[in-house]
């Protein structure tokens, strides 16, 4: 689905990504951890088209195409979803309103007619319920004046709604209490399909607790010097990331 | 710029021919008043940025020209008149159809036209006296004690030439007697591509323990050019709720000056200025807090694209003795292209110790990280900007006090944005 080829990438001419690559099959979940400024949210960034990053030189091909070819509607279009770290709060735009013109905004590029109003109200309350949101959200401006926790809820809610075949989640833990977490990480869990494929970006082991992943990368300095199973998460929480930077210098 | 220099022999002669009605007299102590006064100048610090040189070139054509008033009506008018729920009252090129005025019957109103009256016009603003001095006929619309209007007054000021510059005056003076209650649409539209100016005076009294809801729309042609002075006076317990949109227009000059001069008074105001190439929009907005405790709130707002030229000023002075005053201005400014320009400027004189007061200006472009936001779900660049400039406009809307108008609203500033963003993209 993913094919992540020796990705190099960097912002006011700062390299940050320096040759990254990853494969993602769909069905998959994949965790890509790493220490504070190890590029992590620079590659969500970039996957998702952010412009402020420039990409200097590999590949990324999102179910065949060249993603980086594609601005980031278009790639929305397609089916990737960003799961914001600082979801943006943007007043005045109802939270339904915006919902609803991202799902159209797909329905269209795939050929299909604007969403029902009825439909779509249905939906919503349902997964609104499943994430354990009160359905006045929906009346709500974008994020506006949200706790940290409804925020990262609304992102699962968006995802929900948009169903993308590539979700990329930043941090989603990050300022979430144990309920907040448990129900993003049921969410997130009911979207785990054979066709569709996740990725965790995470500083902590924490969330690895409620969503358990195919496969866990440790990212340094902009590469990933480490793949492996869901017991590498654990191996890291024991040992710390000095111990992959010095595995990975030596 | 000095002051534009309007020709006052012929004006005298103009008006020298108009009928000896009871407006006469007004007529008279204006022009004299102007030939000392002129119109205001540069030089003048509340009028350094807005040129009338333009508005007084077409005044002295159309003066030279004989004054003559075009046949009335354009076709934009109906449309408001249906689309918009009220008691419509007509002014047409400054001319008011005393027929169909004397057909206009709601309950607790009385209208009357100024010329039926030997009352004296009452001085407003500094172009007051320009128009009391050309003013042919104008309207008193006075609301009766306790009467609660279902619906709201209209008025609708038109202004249409095909032929040549044209010249209107517009005059309107509304008593709210004690403790009724009234809502108000003064709507400005033009058309033809003939230059037009016109100048309008509005001075509305608020008796104790009334509520006045008002809303002034300009939609003029982008050829014409307006002045506009609108007086609020503000009774003890009095509420005033006003909110202002200007969409279109050459040059437009707004004043809009409310007198808190009785205890317990409330003005709450709002405005919205969607500008755009060769528009030039002037708010100028005062309120004196001449007792305590009295309330003023503003927060205007403007979108700017193209070559536009906006001028916020907002004046709010606490006179000696206005204890507990509570003034608080905003403006905000989203300046969609480089070569717009905005002179924001708020103003506070404080001659009293027990006051709060409090103001704040932004002038800024859309956010990036709200767009980008919008982009990574599935939003064009061009949807995720309309979303944004609408909401930071629909702010403005849902302060509007008459909530008939809100959808009415909603789609005139979705249209002029989409209008604005196109010239923009291009």
């Amino acid at each position: 689905m993913l094919e992540v080829k020796n990705l190099k990438a960097s912002i006011g001419g700062t390299e940050i990504l320096r040759g990254l690559s990853l494969h993602i099959n769909a069905g998959e979940v994949h965790a890509i951890m790493g220490p504070n400024g190890s590029g992590k949210s620079t590659f969500a960034q970039v996957i998702a088209g952010h412009s402020d990053y420039e990409v200097t030189d590999g590949t990324v091909e999102f179910n065949g195409k060249d993603l980086l070819e594609l601005e980031p509607e278009e790639r929305a279009r397609e089916g990737i979803f960003l799961g914001f770290q600082y979801p943006v709060e943007i007043a005045g735009v109802n939270n339904a309103y915006l919902l609803k013109a991202a799902v159209n905004a797909k329905r269209k590029h795939q050929g299909l007619d604007e969403i029902d109003a009825f439909e779509f109200l249905k939906l919503a309350r349902e997964k609104m319920a499943l994430l354990g949101m009160d359905p006045k959200f929906l009346n709500r401006g974008v994020n506006e004046g949200f706790s940290g926790g409804e925020k990262k809820r609304n992102e699962i809610l968006q995802m929900a709604m948009l169903e993308p075949s590539l979700a990329i989640l930043d941090e989603t833990d990050s300022g979430l209490d144990i309920d907040a977490l448990r129900a993003v990480a049921e969410g997130v869990n009911a979207l785990r399909t054979p066709d569709r494929a996740i990725v965790l970006v995470t500083h902590y082991q924490r969330l690895l607790d409620y969503i358990e992943p195919d496969y866990v990368h440790v990212l340094s300095e902009g590469r990933i010097v480490r793949s492996g199973d869901k017991s590498l998460a654990l191996e890291l929480e024991e040992k710390g990331y000095d111990w992959v930077r010095e595995a990975a210098n030596g | 710029m000095k002051s534009p220099a309007l020709s006052i022999d012929a004006l005298n002669k103009v008006v020298a021919a108009w009928p000896e009605d009871n407006l006469a007299t007004s007529r008279r102590a204006a022009l004299d008043q102007l030939r000392q006064d002129g119109i205001p100048g540069s030089r003048e610090e509340n009028w350094k940025y807005t040129d009338l040189s333009g508005a007084v070139a077409i005044a002295n054509r159309w003066l030279e020209a004989g004054a003559e008033v075009p046949c009335a009506g354009i076709a934009a008018a109906n449309d408001i008149v249906r689309n918009i729920d009220a008691d419509w009252i007509v002014i047409d090129n400054g001319q008011i159809d005393a027929q169909a005025l004397d057909a206009t019957a709601i309950a607790g109103v009385e209208i009357k036209r100024h010329s039926s009256s030997s009352e004296r016009l009452t001085p407003s603003g500094r172009l007051g006296d320009l128009n009391a001095a050309l003013l042919r006929d104008g309207l008193r619309i006075s609301i009766a004690a306790s009467a609660e209007l279902a619906r709201p007054i209209g008025i609708l000021i038109v202004d249409h030439s095909d032929s040549a510059a044209t010249v209107s005056q517009i005059r309107v003076d509304i008593d709210l007697a004690a403790n009724s209650s009234a809502s108000f649409i003064e709507y400005h539209t033009s058309d033809g591509i003939a230059e037009i100016y016109a100048n309008s005076v509005v001075n509305v009294t608020l008796g104790d323990g009334s509520r006045a809801d008002y809303v002034r729309i300009q939609d003029r042609d982008r050829l014409h050019e307006q002045t506009g002075y609108q007086s609020f006076t503000v009774g003890r317990d009095a509420e005033l709720r006003h909110c202002a949109f200007d969409f279109g227009g050459r040059l437009v000059r707004n004043d809009l000056v409310i007198d808190l001069a009785n205890p317990g008074g409330n003005a709450e105001f709002a405005g919205l200025y969607l500008i755009g190439d060769g528009q030039h929009i002037d708010n100028h907005t005062r309120a004196d807090h001449r007792a305590g405790p009295t309330e003023s709130r503003q927060e205007y707002r403007g979108i700017l694209t193209g070559k536009a030229r906006g001028v916020w000023n907002g004046k709010a002075i606490v006179h000696e003795g206005a204890d507990g005053t509570d003034a608080e201005q905003a403006n905000h400014n989203l300046v969609l292209s480089k070569q717009a320009e905005i002179d924001a400027k708020p103003e506070l004189e404080i001659y009293t110790d027990d006051v709060k007061c409090s103001h704040g200006t932004t002038v800024g472009q859309l956010d990036e990280t709200a767009l980008f936001y919008l982009r990574t779900r599935g939003l064009s660049r061009h949807d995720a900007k309309q979303v944004l400039t609408r909401a930071f406009a629909q702010a403005i809307v849902g302060k509007s006090p008459i909530s008939s108008l809100h959808d009415f609203l909603a789609d005139r500033i979705a249209g002029r944005l989409d209008q604005l963003m196109q010239e923009t993209d291009a």
